[in-house]
C-alpha cells in the first residue's frame, strides 16, 4: 500500500512542470463553460473570477513578502488605488469632474463639487476613459504610491516596516472614505462602465474570468522570468542575508524599492480590473483584513513560490464559500432540511465573521504541519531542474572516491 | 602605475570609547598575500569592515589604486573591485550553490527589470555568460562542486565546502582585492592545507589577497607579508618569520610573562 502511494507521489514529482501548467490552464479555460452549459451555478463562476483577482494580488505581494522577505501589511492600499482609478475614470464622474475642471479650475472642482447637484452638457454624458488607458494610469499611480511608501520605509526592518505599511493601508482607505468630492466618500462610486477592448465589451462574469485569466498568465510569465534573473536572485539574497547581499554588490535599497514598486503596480492592475468587474466601488471593499488575507494566501502557498501563491489564493478564496455551501446546501440536501439547523442559521446570517476564523485556523494548521507552504519553492524547483543522470553518476563517483569520515560525505 | 592596490591611511574607528582601529596604516601590493594577525578583539575584522564600507572611518582615508573609497556603500566598493568573505559564514542558505555565486555577479551584470521580465536576447546572453563564469569559479575547487551539486541548496553543504563557496562568491566580483576573514577557521588540518594551497593558487592566478588568519601553519605557509595588530594598532610588519619572532608580537599573544619566558 505504502509503496503504491509513494510510487504515485514519485511519479507526480517527476512529471515535467509543463504538464501541471497545461492542466491548470485547461481547467481554467473550461471552468466558465461549465456555467454556460448549466453544470455549475453562477455563484461559483463569481467565486472563480474573484479568485483570479486574488491570484494577481498574491503573486504581487509574493514579490515583497516571499521573494524579498519584507512584511508588508498595507498591500490592500494599492488594490484600492487601482479600483478607485477605474471608478473615477470610467464612471459618469469622469465627465462631471472634467467638466468642472474646465469650467471652474482644478481647485474648485476637487473641493466644492458633489456629483448630486451637478448639471453637465448632454454631449458629455457617457464620456469615459478607455480601458487600456485606465489600466496604465492605475498601474502608474499605484507604482508612484509604492515608491512614495518605499522612500521612508525601506530603511526600516521587521516590525517597524509592518507597522508603517499597515498604517499606510489604513490611511489610504480613510482618505478614500473622506475625500468626498472625488470619491463620494462612504457612498462609493456606482455606474462603472464595462471595459470595451477593441469592441469586446466585457460585462459577464465569464468574460471577466477570461480577461483576468489572460492578465494572470501574462503577469505570472513576466514575474517568473524576473524571478529567474539577476534581480530575482538579488531579492532572494536580501531575504537570506542583507549584509552579505550588500557586500556581494546588491544595492539593497534600490532592489527592495523595485520589489515594492512592482508589487504595487500589480495590485493596481488587479484593482483596476476589479473595479470594472464590481461596477461599484466603496471603501468597505478594502479594510485592513484584506491585507492580512493576502498575506495568508502567500504564506499558505509557500513564501517565494509563484505556483504556491496561485494555489494559496485559489484555496483561501474558495474555502469559505465551500464551507458555507456545505452547511447551507449540500448537507441539508443530503440529510434533509433540518440538518443542524443552528449551524445553518449561523452560517447564513453572519458568515463573514466566521470567515476570518477559518483563515486563521487554516494558517495555524499550516504553520504547524507544513511551514514551508503547500507548494514550496524548493519542491517546485527540484522538479524543474531535473539533474542529468550523468552528472549524478559523477557525484556518486566522487563521493565514492573519498575516504570515510571526509566532510564531503555529509554534504 | 604603482604597485599598491590598497592604501590604508591612518584610519581610525571607535565604538564608544573603544578605539577598535587606531590610526592604522598599511598597504597591500599587487599580487601578494598579505596576512593580518593579532589576538582576539585586536581590530582585524573591523579593518575589513572599514575597507568594505560597512563602517566609515572616523578619520583617515582608504584608497583603492589611488582612488578614495572611504564612505562609499558596500555595494559601491564591491563594484570598485573589493570583495570579501566573512569570519562567521554568510551564505544565502536557501539558495542553490550556483545561485550563491551568481548573486556575486549582480553588481557586474547590467540587465534591467524590463529586459529580465521579457528575457531579451541580450539578457539571456548575459545570463549564459554569468552561469558559465560561475561554473568556472566553482571548478577552481576541483572535486568539491561537481555539477550535480550546483543545484543543491547552500545549507546542505559541508562546513568546509560552505567556506569554499563563499570564496567562489567573492571571486565572482572579479576583485582587484580579495579579503578573506579567517578562511580556514573551523577546518581540520587536512582541509586547512588544501584551502591554503587554493589560496596560493589564486595569488598565482594574479589575485591580490588580504587575509585574516589565526592558523599559524596557514599564515607561515601562505603569506608573503604579515602585519600584526593589537588593540587597533599595528605592532609589527614584515616577512612571516620576522613578525612571528618579533618580541612585541609574542608579547601581544602571550602576555608580558610569556614574552620573557620565550625570549
Ligand atoms: N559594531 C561594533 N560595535 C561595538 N564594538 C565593536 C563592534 N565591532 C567590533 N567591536 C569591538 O571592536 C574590537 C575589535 O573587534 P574585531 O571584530 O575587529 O576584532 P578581531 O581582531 O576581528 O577579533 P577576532 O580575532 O576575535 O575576530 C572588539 O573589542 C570588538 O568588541
Ligand atoms: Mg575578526
Amino acid at each position: 500500500m505504502k509503496t503504491f502511494f509513494s510510487k504515485i507521489a514519485d511519479t507526480l514529482r517527476r512529471a515535467p512542470r509543463w504538464i501541471y501548467i497545461a492542466l491548470a490552464l485547461a481547467l481554467a479555460l473550461i471552468f466558465p463553460m461549465l456555467e454556460s452549459w448549466g453544470l455549475m451555478e453562477t455563484l461559483w463562476l463569481r467565486v472563480g473570477t474573484r479568485a483570479l483577482v486574488y491570484v494577481l494580488l498574491a503573486v504581487g505581494l509574493n514579490l515583497v513578502l516571499g521573494e524579498t522577505g519584507l512584511l508588508h501589511l498595507g498591500y490592500v492600499a494599492f488594490w484600492a488605488i487601482g479600483a478607485y482609478t477605474t471608478a473615477i475614470l470610467s464612471s459618469p464622474r469622469t465627465a462631471r469632474l472634467l467638466y468642472m475642471v474646465q469650467e471652474h479650475g482644478i481647485g474648485k472642482a476637487l473641493t466644492t463639487v458633489t456629483q448630486r447637484t451637478m448639471q453637465i452638457p448632454e454631449e458629455l454624458i457617457g464620456f469615459h476613459i478607455g480601458f487600456g488607458w485606465v489600466l496604465l494610469i492605475a498601474v502608474l499611480i499605484a507604482m508612484l504610491f509604492g515608491f512614495i511608501l518605499g522612500i521612508p520605509t525601506l530603511r526600516l526592518r521587521g516590525d517597524y516596516l509592518a507597522i508603517v505599511t499597515l498604517a499606510f493601508g489604513e490611511i489610504t482607505r480613510i482618505t478614500f472614505n473622506n475625500w468626498e468630492p472625488v470619491t463620494n466618500g462612504p457612498g462609493g462610486i456606482p455606474g462603472i462602465m464595462p471595459p470595451n477592448i477593441f469592441g469586446w465589451v466585457v460585462d459577464k462574469p465569464g468574460e471577466f474570468f477570461y480577461l483576468l485569466l489572460i492578465v494572470v498568465v501574462i503577469v505570472v510569465w513576466l514575474l517568473n522570468n524576473l524571478k529567474n534573473s539577476r534581480i530575482g536572485r538579488a531579492w532572494n539574497a536580501l531575504r537570506e542575508d542583507e549584509i552579505a547581499a550588500h557586500h556581494a554588490g546588491v544595492h539593497s535599497t534600490r532592489v527592495k524599492m523595485l520589489a515594492v514598486v512592482l508589487s504595487a503596480g500589480i495590485a493596481g492592475l488587479a484593482g483596476a480590473i476589479f473595479g470594472y468587474y464590481q461596477q461599484f466601488i466603496n471603501p468597505q471593499y478594502f479594510p485592513f483584513m484584506q491585507s492580512t488575507i493576502i498575506v495568508c494566501m502567500v504564506v499558505l502557498g509557500g513564501m517565494g513560490s509563484i505556483p504556491g501563491a496561485i494555489v494559496g489564493a485559489v484555496a483561501l478564496d474558495t474555502l469559505p464559500e465551500v464551507i458555507r455551501q456545505t452547511f447551507t446546501k449540500w448537507l441539508p440536501d443530503a440529510f434533509g432540511p433540518d440538518f443542524l439547523p443552528g449551524v445553518q442559521a449561523a452560517v447564513q446570517t453572519d458568515f463573514d465573521r466566521y470567515r476570518m476564523l477559518i483563515f486563521g485556523f487554516v494558517v495555524v494548521l499550516m504553520v504547524v504541519f507544513r511551514p514551508e507552504g503547500l507548494l514550496p519553492n524548493k519542491l517546485w524547483r527540484r522538479e524543474t531542474h531535473e539533474v542529468d543522470p550523468r552528472e549524478q553518476e559523477q557525484t556518486r563517483q566522487h563521493l565514492f572516491d573519498l575516504e570515510e569520515g571526509h566532510p564531503d560525505l555529509e554534504a | 602605475m604603482s604597485d599598491v592596490v590598497l592604501d590604508f591611511r591612518s584610519a581610525t574607528k571607535s565604538f564608544g570609547g573603544l578605539k577598535a582601529v587606531n590610526d592604522l596604516s598599511f598597504q597591500v601590493n599587487r599580487g601578494e598575500i598579505l596576512s593580518l594577525i593579532g589576538p582576539n578583539g585586536s581590530g582585524k575584522t573591523t579593518t575589513f569592515n572599514l575597507i568594505t564600507g560597512l563602517y566609515e572611518p572616523d578619520s583617515g582615508d582608504i584608497l583603492l589604486e589611488g582612488e578614495s573609497i572611504a564612505g562609499l556603500r558596500p555595494d559601491q566598493i564591491y563594484e570598485k573591485g573589493i570583495s570579501r568573505t566573512f569570519q562567521l559564514l554568510r551564505l544565502f542558505s536557501n539558495m542553490s550553490v550556483l545561485e550563491n555565486v551568481l548573486v556575486g555577479m549582480h553588481g557586474r551584470t547590467k540587465s534591467n527589470a524590463f529586459s529580465c521580465m521579457l528575457r531579451t536576447p541580450k539578457m539571456r546572453r548575459e545570463e549564459q555568460e554569468s552561469v558559465a563564469r560561475a561554473k568556472e569559479l566553482l571548478a577552481l575547487f576541483p572535486g568539491r562542486f561537481p555539477v550535480a551539486r550546483h543545484s543543491q541548496i547552500a545549507s546542505s553543504l559541508s562546513y568546509a565546502n560552505r567556506r569554499r563557496l563563499e570564496i567562489a562568491r567573492a571571486l565572482a566580483a572579479e576583485p582587484r582585492l580579495l579579503l578573506l576573514d579567517e578562511p580556514v577557521a573551523g577546518m581540520n588540518p587536512a582541509e586547512s592545507l588544501e584551502v591554503m594551497q587554493q589560496i596560493k593558487d589564486l595569488r598565482d592566478m594574479g589575485y591580490t589577497i588580504l587575509m585574516i588568519e589565526h592558523d599559524m601553519n596557514v599564515i607561515m605557509g601562505a603569506s608573503d607579508r604579515l602585519i600584526a595588530m593589537d588593540h587597533g594598532v599595528k605592532i609589527a610588519e614584515g616577512t612571516p618569520e620576522d613578525v612571528a619572532n618579533d618580541p612585541a608580537v609574542v608579547e601581544a599573544y602571550l602576555g608580558k610573562r610569556g614574552a620573557h619566558t620565550t625570549a
